[in-house]
């Protein structure tokens, strides 16, 4: 009669929690190994091993060697510098240009609106990488250009995004309480409807870079991107591409591991952060 | 185990504990109460006392994470004890609930008929022709109009009051013994309230159900109810009869309770200082005692078992050492000083305002005013009462400068707003405050309340250390604690958030107070709070207030005049004492007789009017009320109605002098 009767337990909240921990842990190996690479190898990324190509993994190289004789262990660990940083750095660059631009058309409304939002539309009218193909073939390569490519493909998406958030926002109470106090367009835009109109870009952004190291590499595997000799791994799965067919996996398989593993990083971040948002709303 | 002619409903010592990582909550300890057929109960409290969480243990829906101990006895059978199958069944036939929020729990992608017909298909095993017939006489069993048409309707079609009929149809339709009612009537005007309140009546009289009626509106439920339970903290302080738990309560809670409601008929609120605790563990002596004024050492020590009120014979019964067998007594009617204010300075002034809202596309749009003229003196509160729909939110938005007029203008502090742009429109602004109806809403979230009560000092160009200076006065003055300045609005309860609210609107020292309904979101002791709050705040003998609610109490407590808006006009204006001991207008009549009253009341003849507000059409000629109202003849369909003079008030109708005589002949009684 007085036993207890248990409900469902409780959705367990730390959940979110392991996955930040898990994604941000695995980020922060490959930027550690990337930055403190001469720590882990002897040979340069660009050094080149005149006593043999193709060599298979062993004592000498860990990994062996690709088709410029040049030591894949090496070139692994440092082209995680090229890759996270333009990766990162574009989506940063999209995050600050889509956000501006969705702030103003989400909360001015009217013309700017319209406007701001058709020239989002033709950007998100072509498919993203085929804009990203595009937009790299016309400034051509070279790090800066490359994150130009990464952000300006982004970057509206987070427009759409933002805008979106900020036509809820403005509608509530407080924006109106802000307003009827007197405080300035600006003002009420900086102290208010921005950091209320955020949550969704945190969630969104882990993802993204995930999806813009697939595109540098993308990229990079076309020619478009960063090019042999520069460590990249798009670079060296386009490198060694040919010599899996022969059995040699040690060129391009790699690469292709680590890429992988970073992308998972990334949406691990990406869902833990969107778990915790909504563990909030409830 | 099972006795022969159980109860239908027979909670016994039920407590719930919520465990969830890092939070562990008493929502009920102890809980025992019974609903029998045919009978009204009313659950009341303030939030968080576990009203909802009662009717969720009788339909099974405890939250995750829920550990429950006792019994909720169902025509003898434990709910928490169901397997699934049982469960099911117990939810379609034996136990039904109605929402708090008919429109949210309405599919909105589904006709409301679809719904209906859909729950008599499975529980009842119609065909779907039997099935729809049958959902055409629930529809019109519960006041809809028009049946047939309004089966086809999507929720978003439906006004309030008929969204919350289809719930209730919703409830019915599978015919359950009992019908759980979760604050029903909330956000509804006064008129529907009425009428929707008598669906659950007339449900359990008429097909014998038994009904749980929750709410934390006592007024509008004394009516209704048989018996009533009184929750705080958890716990059950009092139950007995209706009449008697309200009208002569024995638990100072309940005492407490009952003082907090404004009344129309003017009486002073009397305010409980304190707020209900959020428990972690069910508790070990009464949760009251540290908010009671008749507390002593007993009550700290241990828990007030529940027992017999003294001297009542039947079933009405306390958890209180000291139970209270006086007379209630009431504060006298708030004294109103009678302000000569024409002469004064005027700081608010408004000349034939109309306020359109343009659609989107196409042309046209809706008028929300039509021609609204005011004038509040520095020193004078100015009452703005009104059903939803009827501009108040709209006057609110044009004298802050949200909306600008189509027509007319608006002189704050004589500057006219639309003449300003730029820094001097925002310096005017800061001239005109607010208080909004949703506290915590109006505060932004990630902002400290000594960010948000310094906002308009920082349009002004205050610098930052005479900002802080001026927050920690006006903290102050509100008794707002100093250690509360550096909190954020999800860490604040309603009541102190609607005081960080006030202390924001008074920062600037503006020249006008606005109030938008500031205290109908909140909880009764705490609306009784804020309103003493406000009360000390609008006697600032500089600044005009204007108080916006649909609640007449409300504003009886504090305005010195009073305007009555129906459909976006005044049809009503004149000193608050005259309009509501002697109404000119028919509509205000109407209004003063639907308002729900646990005192006297309204005392002159009463008014009902015949149709609900969404049904007329707002763009006829003639009186806008014409179509609702019994005293209407054909002049009154045909010739616009201007305010005009009658005694010391103005009223927009023609037939104010023959009323008393109509009255006479037609005593329509509520």
């Amino acid at each position: 009669m007085s036993e207890t009767v248990v409900v469902g337990a409780a959705r367990v909240g730390r959940f979110a929690t392991v996955l930040i921990v898990t994604g941000s842990a695995i980020l922060a190996v490959v930027a550690l190994a990337a930055i403190f690479a001469p720590l882990f190898t002897g040979w340069g990324p660009t050094e080149i091993d005149p006593l043999g190509t193709l060599v298979p993994p062993g004592p000498g190289h860990p990994l062996g060697t690709d088709a410029n004789g040049m030591d894949v262990w090496s070139r692994l660990l440092y082209a995680g510098r090229l890759d996270l940083g333009i990766a990162v750095a574009g989506v940063a660059v999209a995050v600050v240009a889509g956000t501006a631009l969705g702030l103003v058309a989400g909360y001015l409304g009217g013309w700017v609106d319209d406007v701001l939002m058709r020239v989002v539309d033709i950007f998100q009218a072509f498919p993203t990488f085929i804009l990203a193909l595009a937009v790299a073939a016309l400034v051509g390569n070279g790090t800066g250009n490359l994150i130009a490519v990464i952000a300006a493909v982004n970057a509206p998406a987070y427009a759409r995004l933002v805008r979106a958030e900020v036509r809820t926002v403005r509608e509530s109470a407080f924006v109106a309480a802000s307003v009827t106090s007197g405080a300035s367009t600006s003002g009420v835009l900086w102290r208010h409807v921005l950091p209320n109109s955020l949550t969704p870009v945190r969630v969104i952004a882990p993802l993204n870079a995930g999806w813009a190291m697939l595109t540098l590499a993308g990229l990079s595997f076309l020619g478009l991107g960063v090019t042999v000799p520069a460590a990249e791994w798009g670079a060296m799965i386009s490198l060694g591409s040919p010599d899996v067919v022969a059995g040699r996996w040690w060129t391009s398989v790699p690469p292709g591991l680590v890429l992988l593993i970073c992308v998972l990083g990334f949406s691990l971040l990406g869902e833990g952060l969107q778990e915790r948002a909504e563990a909030k709303r409830r | 185990m099972s006795p022969v002619d159980p109860d239908l409903l027979s909670i016994e010592h039920l407590s719930v504990v919520i465990r969830r990582p890092g939070r562990e909550v008493a929502a009920l300890s102890d809980v025992s109460l019974r609903v029998g057929r045919g009978e009204v109960v009313g659950l009341v409290g303030e939030s968080g006392g576990g009203k909802s969480m009662v009717a969720r243990s009788i339909v099974g829906l405890l939250p995750g994470g829920s550990h429950a101990t006792g019994a909720v006895r169902f025509e003898g059978d434990d709910v928490l004890r169901m397997d699934d199958d049982a469960l099911r069944r117990h939810r379609g036939h034996g136990a039904a609930i109605c929402f708090q929020n008919p429109r949210g729990a309405l599919s909105p992608t589904r006709t409301v008929g679809r719904q209906l017909t859909d729950r008599l298909t499975t529980h009842q095993r119609l065909t779907e022709a039997e099935a729809r017939r049958a959902a055409e006489e629930q529809f019109a069993a519960v006041g809809i109009r028009s049946p047939r048409r309004r089966l086809g309707a999507y929720p978003h079609e439906l006004s309030g009051g008929m969204a919350q009929r289809v719930m209730i149809s919703l409830a019915t339709g599978c015919a359950p013994g009992l019908l759980i009612a979760d604050e029903p009537t909330t956000g509804l005007d006064v008129t529907l309230t009425r009428e929707i309140l008598r669906r659950f009546r007339h449900a359990a009289d008429t097909d014998g159900r038994g009904v749980l009626l929750i709410s934390h509106d006592l007024a509008s439920i004394a009516d209704v109810c048989d018996r009533v339970v009184v929750l705080y903290a958890g716990t059950v302080v009092e139950s007995g009869p209706a009449a008697r738990v309200l009208g002569r309560p024995a638990h100072p809670y309940t005492r407490a309770l009952l003082r907090s409601v404004p009344d129309v008929d003017g009486r002073a609120v009397v305010a409980t200082p304190g707020a209900m605790p959020l428990l972690k563990a069910a508790p070990h002596d009464c949760p009251f005692a540290p908010r009671c004024a008749h507390a002593t050492a007993e009550c700290t020590a241990e828990r007030p078992p529940v027992s017999r009120v003294p001297g009542a014979a039947d079933d009405w019964t306390l958890a209180c050492f000291h139970p209270r067998t006086d007379e209630l007594a009431f504060a006298e009617p708030a004294e109103t000083p009678g302000r000569a204010t024409a002469a004064e300075r005027a700081v608010l002034e408004v000349d034939d305002a109309h306020v359109v809202y343009r659609s989107r596309f196409g042309k046209g749009g809706h008028a929300a005013l039509r021609g609204v003229s005011l004038r509040v003196a520095a020193g004078e509160t100015l009452g703005v009462v009104g059903e939803s729909g009827c501009g108040k939110s709209t006057l609110a938005k044009l004298l802050l400068g949200l909306v600008s007029p189509a027509r007319g203008d608006v002189r704050v502090a004589g500057s006219r707003m639309s003449d300003l742009r730029g820094g001097e429109l925002r310096r005017l602004r800061t001239r005109v405050q607010m208080v909004f109806q949703d506290p915590i809403g109006s505060l932004s979230p990630r902002r400290t309340v000594a960010d948000a009560i310094a906002e308009p000092l920082r349009a002004l160009g205050l610098p930052a250390a005479r900002r802080a200076e001026r927050v920690e006065a006006v903290a102050d003055r509100l008794k707002i604690d100093r250690s509360m300045l550096a909190r954020r609005p999800h860490e604040l309860s309603g009541g102190q958030a609607q005081r960080v609210c006030v202390a924001r609107a008074l920062a600037g020292e503006p020249d006008v107070l606005v109030f938008d309904e500031p205290t109908s979101a909140l909880d009764v002791t705490v609306q009784a709070q804020i309103l003493e709050v406000i009360a000390d705040v609008v006697r600032d003998p500089a600044r005009g207030s204007v108080f916006i609610s649909h609640d007449l109490a409300t504003v009886r407590g504090f305005a010195d005049r009073v305007i009555v808006l129906y459909l976006g006009r005044i049809v009503e204006e004149g000193p608050v004492d005259e309009v509501f001991g002697n109404p000119r207008h028919p509509y205000t009549r109407a209004l003063l007789s639907s308002a729900p009253s646990l005192g006297d009341g309204f005392s002159g003849p009463k008014v009902t009017l015949t149709e609900d507000l969404d049904d007329t059409d707002a763009a006829a000629p003639g009186c806008p009320l014409a179509a609702r109202c019994p005293f209407a003849d054909d002049r009154c369909r045909t010739e616009e109605q201007e305010l005009r003079p009658y005694g010391n008030t103005r009223a927009a109708c023609r037939r104010v002098p023959e009323i008393p005589d109509l009255l006479k002949g037609s005593d329509i009684r509520v």
